[in-house]
């Protein structure tokens, strides 16, 4: 089992972290995620309460593959809670046990930043934990660190949502536009004219990244066989 | 983002355009009624229950929870479909 914790500041007030955070995906540093939907979602005593299905394809070194399979769509489980008079969002998500081996838990937090409440603080934990493969504590190393590369790629995603809201906004009121659906269409058609030429940038750093775990395979596998 | 059942999908971008009008028009605001987008959330749910069941998703799974109780320290149960 491996625990991993992040910590880190938004110079943006958490209204609009909270509203960019449910427009996160798509966006070009997490390709991996390919669908979400909405499962339960409803008010009680002024908090926001949402439960969602967050499906991934997940890639595996190769050495792994026998074991797990190529590239297989996981599922995880997203519950959250937004609380607008405290200024607390919280999300927990965990993955389905259709990724058999593997456990990931993970908690994500935004509160106005303590010493500045014009900031927005973000605050991560993710537990790892593989059981009944070989080398699971590789593996666990391997998650952890997909995981913190991956929440380096959140937080660039989130500056990245709020980046195009407010360019968008800026734009669209100088064009005098009226109403909300013209407003909400244009921002989409930006969006999804920026996330095309980002995920080609994207894909070629995932090759880069790939190879990269090849060599890592093959170095091991090399020092395996001089011990042995 | 698609939804997880593509037919799913163009219910999923409206409600979800909804939502987000929701978010910050009313419910940041102090408005926590969430009637306003009622009607195409139903639709649109209806939808994903179906979605689920044709990718062999299972509810309970779903439903439970895990971090926060007992269950957040136990391997989790080994399923009979992969």
């Amino acid at each position: 089992m491996k625990i991993w914790t992040s910590e880190h500041t938004f110079n943006h007030p958490w209204e609009t972290v909270a509203q960019a955070a449910w427009r996160k995906y798509p966006n070009p540093m997490n390709p991996a995620v390919v669908g979400i939907d909405v499962v339960d979602r409803k008010v009680v005593d002024g908090i926001l309460h949402t439960h969602r299905l967050v499906s991934s394809k997940w890639f595996f070194p190769r050495w792994a593959q026998a074991l797990i399979g190529t590239a297989k769509i996981c599922y995880a489980s997203e519950k959250s809670e937004v609380n607008p008079n405290e200024r607390e969002m919280t999300l927990k998500t965990s993955n389905l046990t259709f990724c058999r081996y593997i456990a990931v838990d993970e908690t994500v937090k935004y509160t106005p930043h303590p010493s500045d409440p014009a900031k927005t603080l973000l605050t991560q934990e993710a537990v790892v934990t593989v059981q009944g493969v070989p080398l699971s504590s590789y593996m666990e190393d391997l998650l952890t660190n997909k995981i913190s590369l991956n929440a380096g790629k959140g937080r660039q995603a989130i500056e990245w949502v709020i980046g195009k809201l407010d360019s968008e906004i800026k734009e669209l009121a100088n064009t005098a536009c009226k109403s909300t659906d013209e407003l909400l269409s244009q921002t989409k058609k930006s969006l999804d004219d920026i996330t095309i030429t980002a995920r080609r940038s994207m894909d070629d750093i995932s090759t880069k990244a790939k190879r990269s775990l090849d060599d890592i395979e093959k170095f091991r596998k090399s020092n395996a066989n001089q011990r042995s | 983002m698609n939804s997880i059942g593509e037919e799913c999908t163009e219910l999923k971008k409206k409600y979800d355009d909804c939502f987000n009008s929701w978010f910050s028009e009313r419910f940041l605001k102090g408005d926590h009624d969430d009637s306003m987008c009622a009607g195409i959330f139903k639709v649109y749910q209806e939808c994903v229950k179906k979605a689920m069941k044709q990718q062999s998703i299972d509810f309970k799974e779903v439903d439970k929870d895990v971090l926060g109780t007992d269950n957040e320290f136990k391997v989790p149960p080994s399923e009979s479909s992969s």
